[in-house]
């Protein structure tokens, strides 16, 4: 069959993860009419919901939202589109290896009365905690929302922008703003420790600070992670607000809302270049040979595959090819979703009955009892290894949603860190099983029948989140959120504002300014300095 | 009740010593207390071991500013200056990396280990000599309050703003990537050779309780950079006599310029009046001595948390100073031998003992050293930067004999288990045994030694958990932070006592930076009044 060669279209939107659905939602709301191209067969990207085994469904990547920005939410009438929020009360259940445990909840008044079982000290900071940590993420959410300055040379506009956020700044007063500026740089496990003594409620906060990065709970600048993810998400941990249907459902949601608002969605549909002419950019060459002209194109994979790996370097200057290959993306996380034939019996849990301990259990699950703990579990992943004694981060959407599971039984989704993409020894085939193994035994510290339950186990390697999502280096955030990766920085100092070298190629991914997660943020931010642009 | 002074300095470390000196220079009357028999806290030289004059704590000098031996006119007192040439690192395949003060030896060296490093090398140093300039000037500048609105801050912040949007977009991208990057991935991008990675990477975490990975470590880097600017190559470079020369030739200036300085007097206690300070009270003898102005160089533990009682500070400051880190974390081993150690990579005497001799084989070496460290054990196989003063300066040893003087990190303060007098031995004996895999011979020199431990650091020197900077110098805790937020400018929340010690803004090093601009800010105050 000849390759075909169709357009132009005025759009291309390269993937169909959730940045790049509400990048494309807007556009198509502009009067664009965008055309995502999708190289699997589902849409969703790393915000899929899969059956892993017969019957069995889970979010197999991303398993709890950033959350979704409200804006977006409201915009894209999500809950028209079939967006159903399951929050459960408990945010965090973090057993202890000494049976005992804590709970997190929503409600901070009810979590400072469960920290009161640890520490009566702690119980009062934490609310002091949770409420500093509100009011500086309120300012912090409104950076998110905002097109990085270009800083070498910032317009009338960028000025104007970031004055409006400063003024924000100004109104908390001298020292919660002394407070942000020395927050940003620390280490997460020294941050926690100003306001707690008790080793497990440190940890369960810090981790915040370590998801999804390649940094231990005192590796410096952890604390602004934990700070980007609180703006998104005000709370002293994240949320544990599942969509019914697991985060599939969530993507879902937002392409029938793009659908509707114009966008076209084509899945199979492998981009394999970016064609470029004179430095813009002219279409995409499929991966059966069609060919497809377009105005302009917004890629929603992360930075390096689109400029590496989709792109002739020859359109790039060489100085911005080397920069982005030095642009941090190797990940160092892992995912296991298990089949339960039941739940499993946490020690901790021992007394309570059934349905008080799936309460418990209705949140996440943070495996990770102390600073040194987490930090023991990092240092194996600097040397090529995984963690013997990993940090995992556990839900069990089947608590509450029955539409996962066969009726009584259960999925879990397990995401372990550190799992390092690049290994000293062996290659991640050979390791996978004994990653699997060490994940087990780690959960069965904690719930000693864990184990007979299991009916069966898929494990995502960071190689496989590599190969089968897309994700360059198995980074499930589309490259470090570090200090220098980050705002203007992200991906590159002076190429923060969603645009390329290249004319017309555009990023709308976690690779660009705020990427903390599934928020879509980025998306948005995109569509708005993309429309700018085309018009 | 004794006679009044205009300045009270307590402390006869650098830091004080050039507070006193720029004091009395502009006609203060001005005591330094120091409470040892030697001036110079840190940087003093003592005969340890009959004949051998050990600089038992700080044994090399870079960041010394030019302003300060300009204006004290150090050379007349006695201050000079000897090259440091260059630095070996034994690898761990039994070969070497030398990176001398000659250019072009340097980088035939590197083009022996990589061709593509040896390029680099000349791209670094040029794009490091662009970031000096960009820094130098901030560590002349007194911090402003970026929450202030005072047109003098915003100025500033103005002058910082316009000086980077003036820098080649390729300093623009290096200077971000410094600030915040650790040492460990910004070598990276720049050199394949893992022996100079590590070796280069260790400026990044000395007297910090980082790793060389962890972000915030490259500027550290730059900080150690420093020197190099007003010379060729880094312009390391020992003090005649030992480190203690430099302290003592600051003394003889500030005594020339009618200080007056009394040794072995501790102070007790800062009198403070109605909020204002007014004097100070010796341990002891419980003598009073007043002043109109206390200028402290120990640091912010000290000064706030000892000398003074809690009541006369407020809450939010003393819960800023409570939470100032120290975190010490190195320890120094200074060895008598009997003759010169033989290295097996490069045997014989020569000119590689005349310079820096680092063990620092490779960046997991470095990094594994600071993982036991974050546990609360001493590396067992730590990072060693040491030099033989008596090779440049005879005059430190007795005829033939030589001094090795090896800083080593890493150390913790806080050790998970026994105290450090229980392990000083051991962690001696382990410095001794890592240089030995390099150079054999070096056992059967010593003719004496002494082993000092971070507690060893603060039971002497007054420096709080040992740490050589007076404060870990962490991102978290630079410029306007330095010490505290909104108390970066040498003044305290007691009228009339200021702060002039590597506590305050540039912070630690041999630099003298915080003592002269913590003076500079005292007669701005005090012509004010």
């Amino acid at each position: 069959m000849p390759a075909k060669s169709t357009g132009p279209r005025d759009i291309i939107v390269l993937g169909g993860g959730h940045n790049a659905l509400v990048a494309a939602f807007y556009l198509a709301k502009k009067g664009f009419k965008p055309l995502i191209l999708e190289r699997r067969s589902i849409i969703g990207g790393a915000a899929v919901t899969e059956e892993f085994h017969p019957g069995f469904k889970c979010s197999t990547v991303a398993h709890a939202g950033g959350p979704p920005l409200a804006q977006i939410v409201k915009d894209m009438q999500l809950a028209r589109h079939g967006l159903e929020k399951l929050e459960a009360p408990v945010r965090i259940f973090a057993p202890n290896p000494d049976g005992r445990a804590l709970t997190l909840y929503s409600d901070p008044q009810r979590s400072a009365e469960d920290i009161k079982k640890f520490s009566a000290k702690d119980s009062t900071s934490y609310l002091d905690f949770h409420n500093s940590l509100a009011r500086i993420a309120g300012i912090a959410a409104q950076l998110m929302e905002l097109t990085p300055p270009v800083i070498e040379k910032p317009s009338k506009e960028d000025i104007w922008k970031f004055l409006k956020v400063g003024r924000k700044v100004r109104g908390l007063g001298k020292k919660e703003m002394m407070r942000l500026v020395r927050w940003g740089p620390m280490a997460a496990a020294d941050f926690v420790a100003e306001f707690f003594e008790t080793d497990l409620l440190r940890a369960a906060v810090a981790a915040r600070g370590i998801y999804g990065a390649a940094l231990g709970p005192w590796s410096a600048g952890s604390t602004l992670l934990l700070l980007l993810r609180a703006a998104a998400d005000p709370y002293p941990v994240g949320n544990s607000a599942y969509p019914r249907g697991g985060m599939g459902a969530l993507t879902a949601a937002m392409a029938a809302a793009a659908k509707e608002a114009g966008v076209e969605i084509r899945t199979n549909a492998e981009v394999t270049q970016i064609l470029v002419k004179d430095g813009k950019v002219t279409g995409v060459l499929l991966a059966g040979g069609e060919q497809i002209a377009a105005k302009a194109v917004v890629s929603g994979a992360d930075p390096q595959r689109t400029l590496l790996g989709l792109l002739d370097p020859v359109h790039l200057p060489p100085s911005f090819v080397v920069k982005m290959r030095n642009y941090r993306a190797t990940g160092t996380a892992a995912k296991l979703n298990v089949a339960l034939d039941a739940l499993p019996n946490f020690t901790a849990l021992k007394n309570s009955s059934a349905t008080d301990a799936a309460a418990q259990l209705a949140g996440r699950i943070h495996l990770g009892p102390g600073i040194d703990y987490l930090e023991r579990a990092f240092d194996h992943s600097k040397y090529g290894e995984f963690s013997t004694a990993p940090y995992l981060d556990i839900s069990i959407p089947t608590i509450q949603d029955t539409t996962l599971a066969p009726a009584g039984k259960h999925v879990m989704s397990i995401y372990m860190q550190f799992a390092p993409y690049h290994l000293k020894s062996g290659t991640w085939t050979q390791n996978r099983d004994a990653l699997r193994d060490t994940v087990i035994q780690t959960v069965a510290q904690y719930a000693p029948d864990f184990a007979q339950k299991i009916l069966a186990v898929q494990t995502l390697t960071p190689v496989d989140l590599e190969s089968i999502y897309g994700l360059t280096g198995g980074h499930p955030f589309h490259g470090e959120l570090a200090l220098d990766q980050i705002f203007t920085m992200r991906p590159l100092l002076g190429w923060a504002r969603y645009a390329t070298p290249v004319k017309h190629l555009y990023l709308c991914g976690n690779g660009t300014h705020p990427g903390n997660g599934v928020t879509g943020a980025s998306g948005h931010n995109a569509a708005r300095e993309i429309a700018k642009h085309l018009r | 009740m004794s006679k009044k002074y205009d300045v009270i300095v307590i402390g006869g470390g650098h830091n004080g010593l050039v507070n006193a000196a720029y004091l009395a220079k502009a006609g203060k009357k001005v005591l330094v207390l120091e409470k040892r028999y030697v001036l110079g806290g840190a940087a003093v030289t003592e005969e340890i071991i009959p004949g051998f004059k050990f600089s038992v704590y700080s044994y090399v000098v870079s960041l010394l500013r030019p302003e300060i031996i300009r204006d004290l006119d150090l050379p007349r007192h006695g201050l000079e200056i000897l090259p440091l040439d260059g630095t070996i690192t034994p690898m761990s395949n039994g070969d070497y990396l030398w990176r001398q003060n000659d250019h072009g030896k340097t980088r035939r060296e590197l083009e022996r280990h990589s061709k593509l490093d040896a390029e680099a090398y000349e791209e670094f140093g040029k794009s490091m000599v662009a970031m000096c300039r960009f820094v130098k000037p901030i560590l002349a500048m007194i911090p402003p309050d970026p929450t202030s609105l005072d047109p003098r801050d915003l100025k500033k912040l103005a002058f910082l703003g316009k000086r980077f949007q003036n820098l080649e977009a390729e300093d623009k991208y290096n200077l971000v990537q410094l600030m915040t990057m650790s040492a460990a991935d910004f070598l990276d991008q720049w050199f394949e050779t893992d022996a100079l990675k590590a070796t280069m990477s260790a400026s990044g975490i000395i007297g910090t309780f980082l790793g060389i990975r962890s972000p915030g470590t490259a500027y550290v880097l730059l900080h150690h950079y420093m020197g190099e600017i007003d010379g060729a190559f880094r312009s390391w470079g020992f003090s005649r006599g030992g480190t203690g020369a430099i302290s003592n030739a600051i003394g003889a200036a500030a005594v020339e310029a009618g200080v007056e300085i009394r040794k072995e007097v501790s102070v007790a206690k800062i009198l403070i009046k109605n909020g204002v300070a007014n004097g100070v009270v010796l341990e002891g003898s419980g003598e009073e001595i007043h002043a109109d102005i206390i200028s402290s160089s120990v640091d912010p533990n000290l000064t706030f948390l000892k000398f003074i009682e809690e009541r006369q500070l407020p809450g939010d400051f003393l819960e800023d100073v409570r939470r100032y880190k120290y975190r010490g974390s190195s320890g120094k081993v200074n060895l008598a031998l009997d003759g010169l150690p033989d290295f097996t990579c490069l045997p014989g005497p020569g000119n590689h003992l005349r310079g820096a001799i680092s063990i620092s084989p490779s960046m997991e070496y470095m990094e594994r050293a600071y993982d036991q460290a974050k546990y609360g054990e001493f590396s067992r196989r730590p990072y060693i930067d040491m030099v033989i003063p008596s090779l440049t300066d005879p005059s430190v040893a007795p005829p033939g004999k030589h001094i090795l003087s090896c800083f080593v990190q890493y150390a913790p303060y806080k050790l998970a288990s026994g105290t450090w007098d229980e392990q000083r031995e051991a962690f001696g004996n382990t410095v001794i045994d890592t240089i030995s895999q390099y150079a054999p011979n070096l056992k059967s020199l010593i003719i004496g030694k002494q082993f000092i431990t971070p507690l060893d650091i603060e039971r002497t020197t007054g420096l709080t958990e040992g740490n050589i900077f007076q404060g870990e110098l962490s991102l978290e805790q630079l410029f306007f932070l330095r010490p505290a937020a909104g108390w970066a400018r040498y003044r305290t929340p007691i009228k009339k006592l200021y702060m002039c010690g590597s506590a305050t803004h540039p912070g630690g090093g041999i630099m003298g930076a915080p003592g002269r601009l913590a003076a500079l800010e005292i007669l701005k105050d005090s012509g004010r009044s």
